[in-house]
């Protein structure tokens, strides 16, 4: 059993990410708001969502009950505590503003899956200014619509992504952000009234296809792309499991004066660090999306 | 069966020969094999022969390789992967087609997540695999789990406090569970799920302080649950159907000759449709043309066997046509899902119970509900059983086999089963206790597979074995 060992291994020659981030920003602000972001043109979009009961392609699926909320961006302030708008942050518990690859590694998870070590986040969602404690959240790992599922291979350990536009002012595709009651295939741009059995539910559905080359880029957008018709473009080549992201809250009824810290109910969007046991992420891409076998569905439990 | 400290030490000196027999490459370990995993309780005798040929294929954990994982990997079709008694801290993935893993002792050969892995031994797409006597304990989430498979085997198997389900068969079809044992999941102590036909066999499981004893959701199919024990689980049978997973409704599972009693169990870890169910032997929610019969069920604060609806809030398809229950799990699955406008409420339909023996079931020993839909109209029967109480009154009046159900037949009104009460029920109904943490008895300590030790290695089949089901009597209480 060397599992934890020969992460730690690939994880030393390795970038610390977000030393990686820093230096190819190149002495850029770190001002989000500097930043606008045209999501859909930089990195594309799915052809539509994907929806529907689970248990058609292969998949891996880990729940992780919520961990703790900072003003913290690992990814877009990094190093600066206090920097962001409040998010919501599942899977690592130690993720803050000076998270790296290798602080994360190993660490302690609210994840069913324990060698699920990566750091998922989203924007708070606030009632009156107050953040109302999500449930969970839900990470679905699949081949994206189409795509080989024999060519997809595993997020390599520090990549760091962002999906759905945090400046959106306007709808956004929701291919990419939609809001939902409990798992049903309902994507609405904004938050429906949920009935008292099914709460509200976020999910950011992230790129597949990466460019093979970069952890991340200035932006932290442009190495990432959505697969087309089953294909990732030749600037982005490598197809990687298209993770939709969703978090549970325990909102019920009308939701329209419910806010994200990020600002509207529009600007929903979702972060992600692959601090994976990258072994065990490996094995996983292999045996069940590779191999298009459904290794798990999620719960029956409402709560972690 | 215990393992003999001499046959260790015999298939130790075979070390390289029997990995130069099973393995195949570099993958195969040349270390010396610890022995410190093996228990020292060792009687003597049976040592097999350094040259017997029956030892060919046999891959000895941990005498030629550390880990059952090494050993996994270097096994070949029809490999026996033999393990020494011992605790192995391992999650197996399994990717090779018919090979058999087989513990030495079924209480002392034991997998152990320690509450951080998953699945004690996950069968990926590979066909003919068996799994054979041993126990798997402590694992996030199966003990022991098959999916995407044509041919699986489940023997002698425990599982024992695991958080999802102990022996869980998912979009798997052709295979045999047998003698083996659940406890301490929320979900169900065995599950087979997403299959049509599934053609598998339950027989001589025992599953006991789980959320649910058996749960199949959208199985079926020459799905046969016989001779087995479900008991002081939050509730005992459960098949349902629900889009939330593919090949809906669940349809065409025969449940004959099982004991099913005391399902109220208050402190087990649950699922909320475990909670949601709690208190019922026999509830078949929302599946359709069923078989439930000479089953002994009592003692449940609800219904001994009760035919509910399942009501699907969150759904993802429509219901697909009484025209299109035929039509296989692989066809279905290439329907693309309809968005529904509400939620779906899936009637149990076209089930037949009959010459069950009930009593003391405090709602019902019988029932049938619906939440909306006229119970005439819904197609079950009920012939022969011996019971006191039913809901509605009468049924078997109401409700013969063999004859076309009419609202004619008597008051279907008269004490019929209020279902929606169920969902204010579960609002007060004990809350689930964390899996890891839940009271169990202490394990039993259980009949090994006869022969673990020299007995060959047969991969599974992917045609269960047949049994007469006519020749099944409704079984004697054991308590």
């Amino acid at each position: 059993m060397t599992r934890r060992t020969k992460s730690l291994l690939f994880a030393g020659s390795l970038f610390l990410f977000s030393s990686c981030a820093s230096d190819l920003q190149d002495g850029e602000t770190n001002d989000h708001s500097a930043m606008p972001v045209d999501a859909a043109s930089v990195m594309g979009q799915p052809d539509q969502p994907i929806t529907g009961p689970q248990g058609r392609v292969g998949q891996f699926v880990v729940e992780c009950p919520y961990s703790h909320a900072l003003s913290d961006d690992p990814i877009v302030y990094p190093g600066d505590s206090g920097a962001s708008h409040l998010h919501a942050f599942f899977g690592n518990v130690t993720a803050n503003a000076d998270s790296t690859l290798e602080s994360l590694l190993d660490k302690g998870t609210t994840c069913e899956q324990t060698l699920d070590t990566a750091s998922y986040w989203a924007p708070a969602l606030l009632e009156n200014g107050q953040l109302i404690t999500p449930e969970k959240s839900i990470a679905y790992y699949r081949a994206g619509l189409g795509v080989d599922p024999e060519s997809v291979v595993a997020f390599p350990a520090g990549l760091l992504m962002i999906a759905g536009d945090p400046l959106a002012t306007e709808a956004q595709p929701t291919s990419v952000v939609a809001w939902s009651c409990g798992s049903a295939g309902m994507r609405d741009a904004l938050p429906p009234s949920c009935p008292t059995d099914r709460g509200l539910r976020l999910d950011v559905t992230f790129p597949d296809c990466w460019d093979g080359k970069n952890l991340d880029v200035v932006g932290h957008r442009t190495h990432m792309y959505y697969s087309s018709k089953g294909q990732c473009p030749s600037s982005h080549p490598v197809p990687v499991p298209q993770l939709i992201f969703a978090v549970a809250y325990p909102v019920h009824g009308d939701a329209s004066q419910l806010r994200l810290a990020s600002g509207s109910l529009l600007t929903g969007h979702a972060d992600f660090v692959n601090s994976w046991d990258q072994e065990k992420l490996e094995d996983e891409v292999k045996l069940c999306i590779g191999r298009d076998i459904v290794c798990g569905v999620t719960s029956g439990r409402t709560s972690g | 069966m215990k393992r003999s400290m001499s046959a260790l030490i015999g298939v130790m000196l075979l070390g390289t020969g029997l990995v130069a027999c099973g393995g195949d490459d570099s993958a195969t370990t040349t270390d010396t094999p610890s022995t410190e995993v093996a228990t020292s309780e060792a009687p003597t005798t049976d040592a097999p022969s350094t040259d017997a040929p029956a030892t060919e294929g046999v891959l000895n954990v941990p005498a030629d390789y550390a880990t059952i994982q090494e050993a996994v990997d270097a096994a070949v079709e029809g490999d026996l992967i033999l393990i020494a008694p011992g605790t192995y801290n391992e999650a197996v993935q399994v990717t090779t087609n018919n090979i058999i893993i087989r513990g030495i002792d079924r209480n002392t050969v034991i997998l152990d997540g320690n509450f951080e892995l998953d699945n004690g031994i996950r069968v990926v797409g590979a066909n003919g695999v068996a799994l054979e006597n041993m126990t798997a304990m402590n694992y996030t989430k199966n003990g022991f789990f098959w999916t995407g498979v044509t041919g699986f085997r489940g023997d002698y198997l425990t599982a024992w406090r695991n958080g999802d389900y102990g022996v869980y068969v998912f979009d798997s079809v052709g295979g045999v569970i047998d003698n083996s044992y659940g406890a301490g999941s929320p979900d169900a102590g065995v599950y087979v799920g997403q299959c049509y036909p599934c053609d598998t066999l339950i027989t001589n499981f025992t599953a006991e302080y789980n959320g649910l004893g058996y749960s199949g959701t959208n199985s079926g199919g020459n799905m046969v649950i016989v001779n087995s024990i479900f008991r002081n689980n939050r509730a005992g049978v459960v098949p349902n159907s629900g889009s939330y997973e593919l090949c809906y409704p669940e349809r065409k599972t025969t449940i004959i000759g099982n004991l099913v009693y005391d399902n109220n169990q208050p402190d087990t870890p649950a699922i909320d449709v475990a909670i949601l169910a709690m208190g019922n032997g026999i509830l078949n929610a929302g599946g359709v043309q069923n078989i439930i019969e000479r089953n002994r069920v009592w003692n449940h604060n609800k219904t001994g066997i009760g035919l509910v609806p399942f009501l699907e809030e969150d759904a993802s398809d429509v219901m697909p046509e009484k025209s299109a229950w035929e039509m296989t799990c692989e066809e279905s699955k290439n329907l693309m899902p309809v968005q529904p406008d509400g939620a779906l409420l899936w009637d149990s339909q076209d089930n037949t119970v009959r010459g069950n023996v009930l009593e003391d079931n405090r709602r019902a020993d019988i029932a049938v509900g619906s939440a909306g839909s006229d119970l005439w109209t819904l197609g079950n029967c009920f012939e022969g059983n011996t019971f006191t109480t039913s809901a509605p009154l009468d049924l078997e009046t109401l409700a013969p086999c063999g004859t076309p159900l009419s609202k004619d037949t008597g008051d279907w009104t008269a004490g019929d089963l209020n279902v929606i009460m169920w969902l204010v029920d579960a609002e007060t109904a004990p809350p689930s206790v964390d899996w890891k943490t839940a009271t169990l008895p202490d394990m039993p300590m259980f009949d090994s597979m006869p022969d673990a030790a020299t007995a060959p290695g047969v991969p599974a089949s992917a045609t269960p074995p047949t049994i007469d089901l006519d020749a099944i009597t409704v079984p004697d209480k054991i308590d």
